[in-house]
């Protein structure tokens, strides 16, 4: 019976990626495209080089820690929709050190170090503030968040046309790039750091520890599942919802760091680069297990990037990949939604 | 549970509308794009539309088709939609025009490079994946890819790279750096501005002028600056009229083009100024904001001009209160860079291309030109004429005396600007409203 | 309206939970269902009310064979069934709770429905405030606001499961006065129930299930030991009372005073020894539940109240020190409050170990677990999620989580959903507790146990508190007055 189901589920699964792929084409089919050749390109363009590989891991690890920080919230039963805010928070406090001290004589290390470590923590921090409004003011995360969201994308704007422009310069596309010695090192000739990598994986092994094998990470579901019952149970509810959010936006945070630190060298605009949404649907996607949250994730992100193909070569959009995991997550729920009701029937 | 379900597919629309809109905020210009399309074949019968050009073709098939065994290609990286009907269309145009001109060589690109647009990716690594499609020379089409633009030569040495508007390959300029094969290419786009800002202080009735900016820089500061003095001198010149009346406001945006939630939204920019009493708006942005709202105050009953930028059918969108368009050029300088690259012979260079003045429109040779709009009286159109006709003869406005904003001088009595002087703006001209530098 | 049921049959997994039942039931008829926990009673009405569907197997309505799709199918042909846990929705008004289910009208007439169910409900002499919010309801309102809404929403076949546990015996007969009024109408009323003296006293007939099984049937009038050694295979009898208490005092309640919006309880004073039960009697809502969970820390007293437990002050502490204490409680919507669906039994015995330690030891978990479901009979596995157990191994595992050692057990209707068997064995476990000087103080709208095993018995009225009376020198009689409110000095 259990073998039997889980072939069952998965059968489930792979109609619903194939229901999505239907789902695309026939938008690409309306845009006048060749769908088939729209995934071939997608697929060429993100696995054809080693260069190619590396920039879809580039892309893969703020979302794994995105993904990551979105299932210990959901976890909690929240729906913490601001870790887009709390990855550009995350972004702004790594700006913060890295300009308060790049002149200074620490050295570039202790300095990335620190700046990595404060990006945790204002992506914490950013998290706590919707994670505060939803248990003590009452107001529900999602609208939170997304108005944290707003705040966050206004301070960057405020700080990159105000406080850090550039010298002689008033211009929204970010701040002064910083040295050198100050980008994680890459891997020679390619985007991709280790560091980056190492701190991504861990950050998920971390959380699936948690979840999977911790008296904190049950207590965490219980409290998700059904809070009223876990106070019963002498769970401190509120208190195990401040920690996700905090552990949620820290990891946001880390992700907000790396984007300074190794993708872009400088605060820009869109710093978080929708990478919080997408790590939210990659959590819906995978429906709580954090074991799929790496190869949805790199699916993810693989899409993303491929997709930079379609402008290039088809002259399509690039939102496209956004639509097509728009319609994964829809299509999957869906089949959950349809395979349980057939479930009780049977 | 019911409500559970409910709740995520709210959500994931939610987050997929996030996401689609995330990616594609600059379809903005798009729309806006979208509809004038229609108008292209008629226009080539307009007698109005001074230039007969090739109406820009949706290229798919052409585009896809695989690289030819012999075939050049060249890739240029657009920080808008290749469609703006402004600045980034005036690349593409750029680039079919050396597809015309250089038989055998093939135009691939990749536009709205902008992190708004193209979420975690950068300019240096969209343009190594034009390199991976088989480019041979890199064109970055705007200032924001200066520090992509250098990022990519360091990771593609072997690569030559064309940055437009920049001064990295200027050995008299600030910020040169050596490196080999990377050159940058401006038009003297000064004049263009100085025409613009001539016909709108021949045409405005309030003497009040509304300059829609882009983000701050040397260069843009430099353009506003030769609005700035077009303007006066026309007024004087031609208007005899006090200077102390004329009044000339900046206000930017923040970036080359609206980019929803970040920049300040130009059409609410361009309101502003018509309600504030400016009855001639100069767009330096991309994109056609002031144009089209001008448009609107004008249907509304107002009484109101614009003066367009960068793409030379501008005003298309908006013929009747379009004054003209100073627009950019860059077929010849394009070409150059391609032949180079061909024969092997490009090297490290720093082009300030002027505009051809026997004709300033001539699409082989001047690398800027104004075309002028229908909003344009007869009268103020021969005075213009004049004016074009005193720059081609030799008239310097850079000349003093001319203070800064902070009244402090920028150039004596009689000095004459040099190249850096011009090229380096730090502020406004006195007599100009607005911010010099970011607050 | 004439029900036939056809060989159903219904497998979860394993468990075959109805195997071959046939039962006809005529119009006009009391048909009741009773047999042990997890015998398949309420899996075969949830069949029958369209919530789940039969593997194998008919139904005939007026012999016609149909197919029961949904429950609003079900409500359709007039089915409606009563749940043992109430399904509505908690955060809503009890009106907005009703109109959800309307089909129909865009519009709906708020005052006509309020006015059709005040209606409705005096019938039964319930009171219904449609005004109120659901969640602000007792688990007995709940279950006579749902009964109502089934008649109101036309229900012919009237399927009741377990309805009687939140309801007193004013109120008990009231109900069972109309729904025998109903049947004389030629509706059908189907009733599930642990009790037999209410099978007894209202059923025309009653099945008798066990292990899946339909094992016989009853017709009136019954003779209680058959019913009993048919569920049970055996006969049964009452244990003793517990009668273990000694003077050191566990609990001492000084003043006590709670402000709720409907009630305010006050000045009660208290002590309750080592290994005492006390039975706390009155209708439902007269504050014996407000009184319960204050006394369990999980709602703030207010005035000069002192509560002391083994000479802890608890008054004004969080509700983590009355747990440290060893104050426990046991909450009777056990879907909500006492259980976490969506988490397996081990992950429940996991969640009341020892948690101090970083990582769960899985093997040291399972192990309890396995301990824990044999010495609670409870049926189920260790990965069984609660919301699969059914009802009765529901409220085993709740007592199964109950940590040791404890100084006072607060428990709300314990033996809601347990079986005849299951009760006594209840009181068993409870009388280990007390033996170890665990004082018990539970609710019952169950008067006879509440006479049988209590020492000392609280009677609630109007949020007005009797004086202790010792259990041995009181009877059903003097009870049901003074729940009735006679006696009261204002
Ligand atoms: N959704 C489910 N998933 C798995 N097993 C189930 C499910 N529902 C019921 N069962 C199992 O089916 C059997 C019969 O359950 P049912 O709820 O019908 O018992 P019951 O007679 O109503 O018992 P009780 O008197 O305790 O309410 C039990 O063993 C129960 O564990
Ligand atoms: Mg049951």
């Amino acid at each position: 019976m259990k073998s039997g189901s889980r072939w069952y589920r998965f059968g489930i699964q792979v109609a619903a990626v194939v229901l999505a792929l239907v789902f695309t084409s026939i938008i690409l089919l309306i845009a006048k495209a060749q769908p088939l050749e729209a995934y071939k390109n997608i697929l060429v363009g993100s696995f054809s080089s080693i260069e190619a590989i590396t920039n879809v891991i580039v892309v893969w690890i703020p979302l794994l820690l995105a993904s990551a920080g979105a299932l210990v919230t959901f976890t909690a039963g929240l729906w913490n929709i601001g870790i887009e805010g709390q990855i550009t928070l995350g972004a702004i406090s790594t700006t913060l050190v890295l300009r308060l001290l790049q002149h200074s004589d620490v050295s570039p290390a202790i300095i990335i170090f620190l700046a990595v470590l404060s990006g945790f923590i204002g992506g914490a921090l950013w998290a706590a503030l919707a994670g505060a409004l939803k248990t003590y003011g009452g107001v529900n995360e999602i609208f939170g968040g997304l108005g944290l969201n707003f705040v966050a994308t206004a301070m960057t704007i405020w700080l990159i046309f105000g406080p850090w422009k550039r010298p002689g310069i008033g211009s929204m596309s970010g701040t002064e790039p910083f040295a050198n010695t100050l980008w994680l090192p890459t891997i020679p000739g390619l985007r991709l750091s280790w560091w980056s990598l190492l701190i991504g994986i861990l950050a998920l092994v971390l959380v699936y520890v948690l979840l999977s094998n911790t008296h904190f990470g049950l207590k965490l579901k219980a409290v998700g599942k059904n809070r009223k019952a876990a106070s019963v149970f002498g769970i401190p509810t509120s208190n195990f919802m401040m920690s996700a959010f905090l552990i949620c936006g820290g990891l946001a945070g880390l992700a907000g760091a790396l984007q300074v630190l190794a993708v872009y060298h400088r605060l820009i605009p869109s710093i978080s680069s929708g990478y919080g949404y997408l790590g939210l649907m990659v959590g819906m996607l995978i429906n709580y297990q954090a074991i799929w949250a790496a190869p949805v994730a790199f699916f993810f992100a693989a899409l993303n990037f491929g997709s930079i193909q379609l402008p290039i070569v088809m002259k399509l959009d690039s939102s496209l990949s956004g639509v097509l995991q728009g319609a994964l997550v829809l299509f999957v729920l869906m089949m959950d939604g349809v395979r349980k009701r057939f479930e009780k029937k049977a | 549970m019911k409500k559970n379900v409910i709740w995520r597919t709210i959500v994931v629309f939610m987050l997929a509308s996030m996401l689609v809109s995330a990616c594609a905020p600059a379809a903005t210009p798009a729309p806006t794009a979208e509809p004038a399309k229609p108008a292209e074949p008629t226009k080539a019968a307009e007698p109005a539309a001074a230039e007969p050009t090739k109406a820009p073709e949706p290229t798919k098939a052409e585009a896809a088709a695989p690289t030819a065994a012999g075939e050049f290609t060249f890739g240029i990286v657009m920080v808008g939609p290749y469609n703006d009907h402004g600045w980034s269309e005036a690349s593409y145009l750029a680039g079919q025009y050396v597809e015309k001109m250089v038989p055998g060589t093939k135009m691939i690109y990749i536009d709205k490079v902008n992190s708004a647009d193209r979420p975690g990716t950068t300019g240096d690594q969209l343009a190594e994946e034009l390199v991976s499609k088989g480019a041979k020379l890199i064109v970055f089409n705007s200032d924001d890819f200066k520090d992509a633009s250098v990022e990519f030569k360091k990771n593609n040495p072997t690569i030559p790279v064309l940055h437009i508007s920049g001064d990295l390959a200027w050995k008299d300029g600030k910020n040169y750096k050596e490196m080999e094969g990377y050159s940058n290419l401006m038009s003297q786009m000064e004049y263009g501005e100085m025409i613009g800002g001539c016909a709108a202080a021949l045409t405005t009735q309030t003497g009040k002028i509304g300059y829609v900016g882009p983000l701050i820089n040397d260069e843009t500061r430099r353009f506003a600056n030769a609005t700035y003095l077009g303007a006066k001198h026309c007024w004087e010149t031609y208007a005899k009229k006090d200077p102390k009346d004329l009044k000339m406001k900046v206000t930017w945006i923040g970036f080359w083009f609206n980019i929803p939630g970040v920049t300040a939204d130009p059409s609410t920019v361009s309101d502003d100024f018509l309600n504030s009493g400016h009855d001639v708006l100069i767009s330096a942005l991309d994109t056609m904001e002031a144009l089209v709202q001008t448009k609107k105050a004008v249907d509304g009953g107002k009484k109101a001009w614009a003066v367009a930028y960068d793409y030379k059918d501008a005003c298309n969108e908006a013929p009747d209160v379009c004054l003209g368009v100073r627009y950019f050029n860059w077929g010849p300088g394009y070409v150059k860079a391609v032949k180079a690259v061909m024969d092997g012979s490009f090297k490290s260079y720093w082009e300030w291309a002027a505009p051809d003045w026997k004709d300033i429109n001539n699409p082989d040779t001047s690398a800027m030109g104004f075309n002028k709009g229908k909003g344009l009286s007869e009268e103020n159109a021969k005075n213009l004429d004049a004016f074009i006709g005193e720059l081609a003869g030799g008239l310097n406005l850079w000349t003093g005396p001319i203070k800064w904003q902070d009244g402090t001088d920028f150039l004596k009595d009689g000095e004459k600007a040099t190249d850096q002087q011009i090229w380096y703006q730090p502020q406004l001209l006195e007599g100009i409203e607005g911010l010099s530098v970011a607050p | 309206m004439k029900v036939e049921l056809r060989s159903i049959h219904k497998y979860f997994g394993p468990v075959h939970a109805n195997n071959n039942i046939s039962l006809t039931i005529l119009p006009g008829t009391i048909q009741g269902i009773v047999g042990e926990n997890g015998a398949g009673k309420s899996t075969l009405m949830k069949i029958l009310s369209g919530f789940i569907q039969a593997d194998e197997g008919e139904i005939l309505l007026d012999d016609q064979v149909i197919t029961i799709h949904s429950p609003s199918d079900a409500l359709k042909r007039g089915i409606g069934m009563l749940h043992q846990d109430p399904l509505d929705f908690p955060p809503m008004k009890v009106i907005d709770n009703l109109l959800i289910g309307q089909e129909g009208g865009l519009f709906p007439n708020k005052r006509k429905v309020a006015a059709d169910i005040k209606k409705l409900a005096n019938q039964f002499g319930f009171s219904i405030d449609t005004e109120a919010y659901v969640e602000g309801l007792t688990v007995g309102e709940r279950q006579q606001l749902e009964i109502i809404r089934l008649l109101w929403m036309g229900a012919r076949i009237l399927i009741l499961d377990e309805p009687t546990t939140g309801i007193s015996a004013s109120q008990k007969e009231k109900l069972f006065e109309t729904l025998t009024r109903l049947a004389s109408e030629g509706m059908i009323v189907i009733f599930v129930s642990h009790k037999l003296e209410e099978i007894e006293t209202l059923c025309h007939r009653a099945a008798v299930f066990r292990g899946g099984l339909l094992v016989g049937e009853a017709i009136q009038p019954y003779h209680t030991d058959d019913l009993v050694r048919l569920m049970f295979g055996k006969p049964m009898e009452l244990g003793s009372r517990l009668g273990c208490h000694s003077e050191e005092n566990v609990v001492e309640i000084h003043n006590l005073e709670i402000e709720d919006p409907r009630l305010h309880i006050r000045d009660v004073d208290l002590d309750v020894k080592a290994g005492e039960v006390i039975g706390l009697a009155g209708m439902e809502g007269s504050g014996q539940r407000l009184f319960l969970r204050a006394l369990g820390g999980l709602l703030a007293t207010t005035g000069r109240t002192k509560l002391l437990v083994k000479g802890h002050d608890l008054t004004h502490e969080p509700y983590s020190s009355y747990l440290k204490t060893g104050v426990a409680y046991v909450p009777a919507d056990r879907m909500e409050e006492g259980l976490i669906p969506g988490l397996t039994l081990k992950e429940h015995f996991i969640l009341t170990g020892d948690t101090k330690k970083l990582f769960i030891d899985q093997e040291e978990s399972l192990h309890r677990t396995k301990v824990k479901i044999s010495e609670f009979n409870i049926k189920g596995r260790p990965d069984s999620y609660v919301e699969e157990l059914s009802g009765g191994n529901q409220q085993r595992a709740l007592l199964a989580l109950l940590n040791e050692p404890l100084s006072l057990v607060l428990l709300e209707h314990p033996s809601r959903g347990l079986d005849l068997e299951s009760t006594i064995w209840l009181w068993e476990k409870l009388k280990e507790r007390c033996k170890t000087g665990t004082a018990v103080i539970f609710i019952s709208s169950d008067l006879e146990q509440i006479l049988h095993y209590s020492d000392r018995i609280l009677v609630f009225f109007g949020g007005k508190v009797s004086k202790p009376m010792l259990a041995a020198e009181t009877n059903v009689d003097q009870l049901g007055q003074l729940i009735g409110g006679k006696g009261f000095v204002n």
